[in-house]
């Protein structure tokens, strides 16, 4: 058992006061200050981010012959909800058309690229859903052919490791 | 295609009648530094037991009640998990059994329908719902950022830390796909800010025009500032009752009905499925529709929505839904979000949605108006009592008490706002029937509400 349990104890405030932020009315309103990490894993969809790192595009697929859609997931899933099978991982094209889009201009607090910028939902075939990204160049217009590009260098172990540029021509 | 299982299909059966009898509210606000929360939902809750004609004193009503169902959207913006134990305790209502619910921005709705299930299912006779949000703790963009983790972490939240961006491309594809201006999306805003000008409650009422929603600053393209609803500090009560307690309880009990839809977090999980058909809908009417775009819901429509109405019609007995509803109140978080659900609750059919507003079916006068309360653009969404805040406003149109709410100098006293000289009455002449709808992430749950007088 500590000492402290042996005798009389003074004790010592060691936190920081907190600043009082509005006192303006009969009311106080106080600072409640914070910093947070949180340790967030990826679980069975680490595959993915690791193929960003690669400059892969991987999805998922069930391959189940008993379900009734097979579909192929990106961003992926573990398991199929239609089925509930284990799916399997696919490369899938780093090509698509953009389906829709929108300039980010005011963002929420965190932001981590310079705005504005185009956000877009890119339509790749074989995928049956419609995954969104980012437009590192260019103007987008529905339809518009996009290829993906990758940090692989620096990367930052988040879905920013990819983005979309327009194919020329 | 996606398939729905018959099963699936069921219309829910609620064992018995629902009912509701009163509903209060508090003012809204950006900034409520006067009141703690347990503060600000005592003055809602004191305002539905006293305020409503209810037949018996406030402690004789609390000594009914059996059940309460509270609403909260975000523990962070609380900053104190267990909020619900707090209220409950504040509120007198120990040892009586809570749930917390929480559906992102149908959470409200969520609620009333969570107490509803209770007085089907004969748990419970007299329910209290209640809903709170204090979103007034952190500055604006943080709290952008505490709602965009209502979007998925891993893929979507980083991409934008704002609601606005997960709705603007939307509105960019609906725009295309059903040809929708963006003056018609400006109305939207006109519209619902300018009917929060007789709402003394409201947070940003205002008599605006089409170019100044259009020169106010952009959030997302296309959305701006003016077309997307502010943070709240505020909360609401409603009152549920089975028939017994109802009539006991009210000379003017209105008749509930309601049911709930849900999809996907991510609108990028949206795949191809078949469209569940209103009661008014015959087979095959979307088929050219879907020749062209290839896709539903898309990125034009709301599943959940569409669910759940498609339930809740078949629970209300509801044929015509513009011809059976008198008003309705809509969850209007954007100027897009509303019009994409005119389709989804079929006051126009798909591909149609802006004949809704420019027909003037949506405006006062119209054959029904949408969102009289000033909506959430005008009025408020302090977002865990959002959907309990639209039923008081639907249950006192039917009840006949939009002015006495509404154009009282109490209200307006209470709100510390002095009354406009040209403050004007929306109340909706012999409203039977309204619908409301709480809707939550980027269409992930929805429910749909139908209140019907009942004396």
């Amino acid at each position: 058992m500590s000492k402290a349990y042996e005798g009389p104890l003074a004790t010592k405030f060691i936190g920081t006061p907190s600043e009082i932020y509005d006192d303006k009315g009969d009311f106080w309103v106080v600072d409640f200050p914070r910093s947070i990490t949180h340790h967030h894993t990826y679980g069975l969809l680490t595959p993915f981010f690791k193929g960003l790192t690669e400059g892969k595009l991987m999805a998922t697929k069930c391959t189940n012959p008993e379900c009734t859609e097979n579909s192929v997931w990106l961003p992926p899933r573990a398991d199929c909800p239609d089925c509930y099978a284990r799916t399997e991982w696919v490369e899938v094209p780093t090509v698509g058309k953009i389906y829709a889009y929108t300039m980010l201009d005011y963002a929420g607090i965190g932001i981590e690229m310079e705005t504005p910028y185009w956000q877009v939902d890119v339509q790749i075939e074989g995928v049956d859903t419609i995954f969104k990204g980012y437009l590192k160049q260019g103007k987008p217009v529905t339809g518009m052919p996009v290829k993906a590009e990758f940090r692989t260098e620096n990367p930052t172990h988040t879905i920013l490791d990819v983005c979309w540029v327009p194919i020329e021509g | 295609m996606i398939k729905f299982g018959k099963g699936n299909l069921r219309v829910p059966q609620w064992s018995r009648r629902v009912f509701m009898v009163a509903g209060g509210c508090t003012p809204f606000r950006k900034y409520f530094p006067e009141y703690k929360l347990e503060e600000l939902v005592m003055m809602g809750y004191k305002m539905m037991l006293e305020d409503n004609d209810l037949k018996m004193s406030p402690k004789e009503i609390k000594d009914q009640i059996q059940y309460c169902a509270y609403g909260e959207f975000a523990d962070h913006f609380q900053d104190q998990l267990l909020c619900e134990a707090k209220i409950h305790d504040y509120l007198g209502l120990d040892p009586l059994w809570n749930n917390g619910i929480k559906t992102g921005g149908a959470t409200g709705g969520a609620a009333v329908l969570n107490g509803a299930m209770a007085v089907a299912s004969g748990y419970a006779d007299t329910v209290l719902v209640c809903g709170w949000e204090r979103m007034d703790e952190v500055d604006t963009r943080t709290g952008n950022f505490y709602i965009s983790t209502a979007a998925c972490k891993d893929f979507e939240t980083r991409m934008g830390r704002i609601y606005s961006s997960y709705y603007a491309p939307m509105a960019n594809r609906f725009a295309e796909a059903y040809n929708l201006s963006e003056v018609t999306r400006a109305k939207v805003a006109v519209k619902n800010r300018g009917y929060a000008m007789s709402n003394p409650n409201a947070q940003q009422p205002g008599h605006h025009t089409v170019e100044e929603v259009l020169e106010s600053r952009m959030s997302a393209y296309p959305l701006r500032f003016l077309e997307c609803c502010a943070m709240t500090a505020g909360s609401a009560s409603v009152l549920l009752c089975n028939e017994e307690m109802a009539y006991k309880l009210s000379d003017h009990p209105v008749e509930l009905f309601m049911a709930g839809g849900t999809h996907t977090l991510r609108v990028a999980d949206r795949r191809h499925m078949e469209i569940p058909l209103l009661p008014n809908e015959p087979e095959g009417m979307y088929d050219d529709l879907l020749a062209e775009s290839g896709r539903w819901p898309g990125f034009e429509s709301f599943l959940a929505a569409r669910f759940a109405a498609y339930l809740a019609y078949r629970m209300a007995g509801i044929k015509e839904p513009l011809d059976e509803l008198d008003l309705v109140e809509l969850h209007d978080a954007f100027t897009i979000s509303d019009i994409q659900t005119y389709g989804d609750i079929g006051l126009r059919p798909y591909g149609q949605e802006p004949d809704y507003i420019e027909s003037g079916d949506a405006y006062y006068g119209g054959k029904c108006p949408s969102n009289l309360s000033g909506g959430l653009l005008g009025t408020m969404h302090a977002v865990g009592a959002t959907g309990i805040w639209q039923a008081a406003e639907v249950l006192w149109q039917i009840q006949g008490k939009y002015d006495k709410f509404h154009g009282d100098e109490k209200w307006w006293q209470r709100a510390g706002k002095e009354k406009p000289a040209d403050w004007k009455s929306l109340q909706v002449p012999d409203a039977k029937q309204g619908l409301w709808i709480s809707h939550a992430g980027v269409g992930s749950h929805v429910t749909c509400g139908i209140l019907r007088k009942a004396w």
